[in-house]
C-alpha cells in the first residue's frame, strides 16, 4: 500500500479516491484538480478499451510535449524525473514506468504495470506523478504561471490535436 | 510615387519599457529593426530583451522569445518572474516562450531557421528574441555541416523577420574584438551591454554602438537592475532642456544677515558653494536655504549624501518643525544617494526626476565631498567633468543649487574652496574657524559673487539652535586669514551674532 504523510498531496489524492474522479471537488489542492482534468481530457476522447492509466499516461505524453515547447525536452524530463521519483514513494505500482526523453510515446512500461498492479493503482500512480509535476513546476516558476502553461495543454488535449497521441498504438 | 519624400516608409518607434532607453536610442526602437544585445555573462541581456518584450507583446501581435542552449528556460522564468515587468497573465497568449535545444543540438541551421520561420507564420508575433543566438553557431559541428553557412544563416533570418515585420533581438555573449562576426554586420541595431569593476565597485554600462536610422547618444550610459529590471542613466540628460531665462531676482538664504553679505540674496537660477571644514556649519546654512523657499512658497530637493535621510530629516526637524510636514505635504524632497558605487548620471537622473515632480525652485546637494566619495572610483576620476555636466544640467532648468563642500585645513593655512570643482559656481562662500580671546569663533566671507556686488569683509558667525546667525565684521583685526587674528587698533570686544 502507497504511503502518505498527512498533509501530502498524494495524501489527498489517495482519501480522495472513492469519489468520482471527473468532478474536482473544491477542497482538493489545485494542482490535483489540474491533474485530474488533465486525464478526463484525454479519456473522454478515448474509445473502448482506454483504461484510466491509458488516459493518464496519454495526459503525460502530452503534458511532455508541450512542456517541452516552452522549456526544452531536457528540462521537461527532468521535471518528470523528479515527479515520478516523488510519486513512487507513496505509488510502488510505478517501478516498472520509465520515462524516454526526446521520444514520442515519452512514458514506457505502462502495459507491463496495469497487467501487474491493475489499471486503478497505476492511474493513481501516474496522476500523483501529475500532481508532483505541476507542484513542483509551480515551485519554480510560480503556482499562476504554471497552471497557465499546463491549461494549455489541457486546451490541445480538449481540442483532440490528432498529432498528439500515440499511446493507442504503444 | 511623389518624389518628394511625402511616399517614404515611415519607421515607427516602439517603446523600449526600460526607463532611460528610449532617450539613449534617440527615441526608441526603430520598429521591424534587427538588432543584437551584445555583452558578457551577467550583463543584463535577458533581462534588457525581457523588458522589452514585456512592454510590447499583445495578443493580436505576441512575442516569441526563443529559447536555446543557454540559461535554461525553468531558471530564466523563475529568475525573471522576480522583476515587477514580468506579468504572468502575459505569459502563454501575448508572450511564448519556445525551446530551440532540440533544433540546436540535433539538426542543422537550415532546420533551426525552418523551425523558427515556422512558429512566426503561425503566431504572427510583432517581437521576436533569440536567447542566445551564440549558442545556435557555437553547436553547429563541422559533420552536421548545412546548406549554408552562418552568414546565410543569419542573412536569411534577417530577412525573414524583417518580412515578417518582427522588430527582432538576437541575444549573444561577444567580446569586444568579435565586432567582425556577420551578424554585426547584418544588425540595424546593436546594444552593448558591460559591467566593469573597478577595485570593489562595478558598475554597468550600455552603449548603442550602432542604431540604424535614429541618431542615439554616443557614449557609454551606466545603469542598474533593480526590481524593476534596467534603468539607464542617460549620460547626456536630454537634450530638450533648455536654460530658463533667469530674472536675476534674489532669494533669501535664510540666514539672518547672510543676505546682506551677497548684496540682496542668492541670485536665482545660480549655483552656490559654500565650502568649510567639519562642523563649520555648513548644512544647517543649506537647510535654512531650503526652509527659505519653503516658506516662500516654493518647492525643493535635498540631496543627501553624508547621512542618512531620517536623521538629515530629524536634524532639519529640530531646528524647523516644518520641515516633516513640507515632505509629506510633497513641497520637498530628501533624496538619500550613497551606495558608494553611484554614476553622475544616475545622482542627476534622481535629482531631475524629483524636481520635476515637484516643480522644485531650489536643490541642495549636502555635500560634494560626500557625492564624491558616494562614486564608484571610475567616476571619481572624472569628478570635475561630471560635476560640470551636473550644475549645468541643473541650473539649465531654472533651479538655483545650492551645494556645500568640506574643506580639509590645516588651522593656520586657510583654503578658500576644494579647486577641483569651484570653477562650476557662480557663488561661493567659505567659513572657517579662527582663534580670537583664547576661544574657537566662526568666520565667513563671500569669496566669488558672479555679477553682483558682495561683502569683502569677515563676518563672524554662530551655529544657535535656530541655525546659522551672521554677526559683526572683524575690522580692528588683521590676520584673520591665518586664523589668528591680531588687533590691530584700540581693543574691542568682537560681538558674536547680532
Amino acid at each position: 500500500m502507497a504511503r502518505t504523510s498527512a498533509a501530502s498531496p498524494a495524501r489527498a489524492f489517495m482519501n480522495s479516491s472513492d469519489r468520482d474522479k471527473d468532478t474536482p471537488s473544491r477542497n482538493e489542492p489545485p494542482a490535483q484538480q489540474m491533474a485530474r482534468r488533465l486525464i478526463k481530457s484525454n479519456r473522454s476522447q478515448r474509445t473502448e478499451g482506454h483504461t484510466a492509466a491509458r488516459a493518464a499516461a496519454s495526459a503525460c505524453d502530452k503534458l511532455y510535449r508541450e512542456l517541452s515547447r516552452w522549456v526544452g525536452p531536457d528540462g521537461c524530463h527532468a521535471l518528470f524525473t523528479r515527479a515520478l521519483a516523488q510519486a513512487r514513494i507513496d505509488h510502488p505500482a510505478l517501478e516498472p514506468i520509465q520515462l524516454h526523453a526526446r521520444s514520442d510515446p515519452y512514458i514506457d512500461g505502462v502495459a507491463e504495470t496495469i497487467i501487474a498492479h491493475g489499471d486503478p493503482a497505476t492511474a493513481a500512480g501516474l496522476e500523483a506523478m501529475l500532481v508532483h509535476l505541476i507542484e513542483l513546476l509551480g515551485r519554480l516558476i510560480g503556482d499562476d504561471m504554471a497552471m497557465k502553461l499546463i491549461e494549455r495543454s489541457v486546451a490541445a488535449s480538449e481540442r483532440g490535436d490528432p498529432t498528439s497521441d500515440r499511446r493507442e498504438e504503444a | 510615387m511623389s518624389g518628394n519624400g511625402q511616399d517614404r516608409a515611415v519607421i515607427r518607434s516602439l517603446p523600449s519599457g526600460v526607463p532611460g532607453l528610449d532617450t539613449v536610442l534617440g527615441g526608441g526602437l526603430p520598429e521591424f529593426s534587427f538588432n543584437l544585445i551584445a555583452g558578457g555573462p551577467g550583463s543584463g541581456k535577458t533581462t534588457l530583451a525581457h523588458q522589452i518584450m514585456f512592454a510590447n507583446a499583445k495578443v493580436e501581435r505576441p512575442a516569441l522569445y526563443f529559447t536555446v542552449l543557454g540559461e535554461p528556460t525553468l531558471k530564466m522564468l523563475r529568475y525573471q518572474r522576480q522583476f515587477t515587468y514580468f506579468d504572468p497573465e502575459l505569459a502563454g497568449s501575448a508572450i511564448q516562450f519556445i525551446n530551440l535545444s532540440a533544433e540546436v543540438m540535433e539538426r542543422n541551421l537550415t532546420e533551426v531557421l525552418q523551425r523558427i520561420v515556422s512558429e512566426i507564420e503561425q503566431a504572427k508575433p510583432g517581437i521576436v528574441v533569440v536567447d542566445s543566438f551564440r549558442t545556435i553557431a557555437g553547436q553547429q559541428r563541422p559533420d552536421k555541416a548545412s546548406a549554408f553557412d552562418l552568414d546565410q544563416f543569419v542573412q536569411r533570418l534577417a530577412l525573414h523577420l524583417t518580412t515578417w515585420e518582427v522588430t527582432s533581438f538576437l541575444l549573444g555573449e561577444y567580446a569586444a574584438e568579435e565586432q567582425r562576426n556577420p551578424v554585426f554586420t547584418v544588425a540595424d541595431g546593436i546594444l552593448w551591454l558591460s559591467q566593469a569593476t573597478d577595485r570593489n565597485s562595478v558598475v554597468r554600462k550600455l552603449q548603442v554602438v550602432k542604431a540604424r536610422g535614429r541618431a542615439p547618444m554616443p557614449g557609454l550610459h551606466t545603469f542598474r537592475i533593480n526590481d524593476d529590471g534596467l534603468q539607464i542613466f542617460p549620460r547626456i540628460p536630454e537634450q530638450t532642456r533648455n536654460r530658463a531665462p533667469s530674472k536675476r531676482e534674489r532669494l533669501s538664504t535664510g540666514v539672518p544677515g547672510m543676505d546682506e553679505m551677497i548684496g540682496g540674496g542668492v541670485i536665482a537660477g545660480d549655483a552656490v558653494m559654500l565650502t568649510g571644514p567639519a562642523g563649520s556649519g555648513k548644512s544647517t546654512v543649506a537647510t535654512q536655504f531650503m526652509i527659505a523657499g519653503l516658506s516662500a512658497g516654493e518647492t525643493g530637493v535635498i540631496a543627501v549624501f553624508e547621512e542618512y535621510p531620517e536623521e538629515y530629516i530629524a536634524r532639519a526637524n529640530a531646528r524647523n518643525p516644518e520641515v516633516g510636514t513640507m515632505i509629506k505635504e510633497g513641497k520637498l524632497a530628501v533624496i538619500y544617494l550613497r551606495p558608494l558605487d553611484l554614476s553622475v548620471d544616475e545622482a542627476l537622473f534622481a535629482i531631475l526626476e524629483a524636481v520635476d515632480r515637484l516643480g522644485a525652485k531650489r536643490v541642495v546637494i549636502d555635500s560634494l565631498s560626500g557625492f564624491e566619495v558616494a562614486l564608484a572610483p571610475t567616476f571619481r576620476e572624472d569628478f570635475r567633468e561630471s560635476l560640470y555636466r551636473l550644475v549645468g544640467t541643473l541650473t539649465a532648468t531654472g533651479v538655483t543649487v545650492f551645494m556645500t563642500a568640506e574643506v580639509s585645513e590645516a588651522f593656520s593655512e586657510a583654503r578658500f574652496t576644494t579647486e577641483k570643482v569651484s570653477f562650476i559656481t557662480d557663488e561661493i562662500i567659505v567659513q572657517r574657524y579662527i582663534e580670537m580671546e583664547g576661544a574657537l569663533w566662526r568666520v565667513m566671507a563671500v569669496i566669488k559673487m558672479r555679477g553682483s556686488d558682495h561683502t569683502h569683509q569677515f563676518r563672524l558667525y554662530e551655529v544657535t539652535s535656530k541655525g546659522v546667525v551672521v554677526g559683526g565684521s572683524l575690522t580692528e583685526y588683521d590676520g584673520i586669514i591665518t586664523g589668528v587674528p591680531t588687533l590691530r587698533a584700540k581693543p574691542t570686544k568682537a560681538k558674536r551674532g547680532k
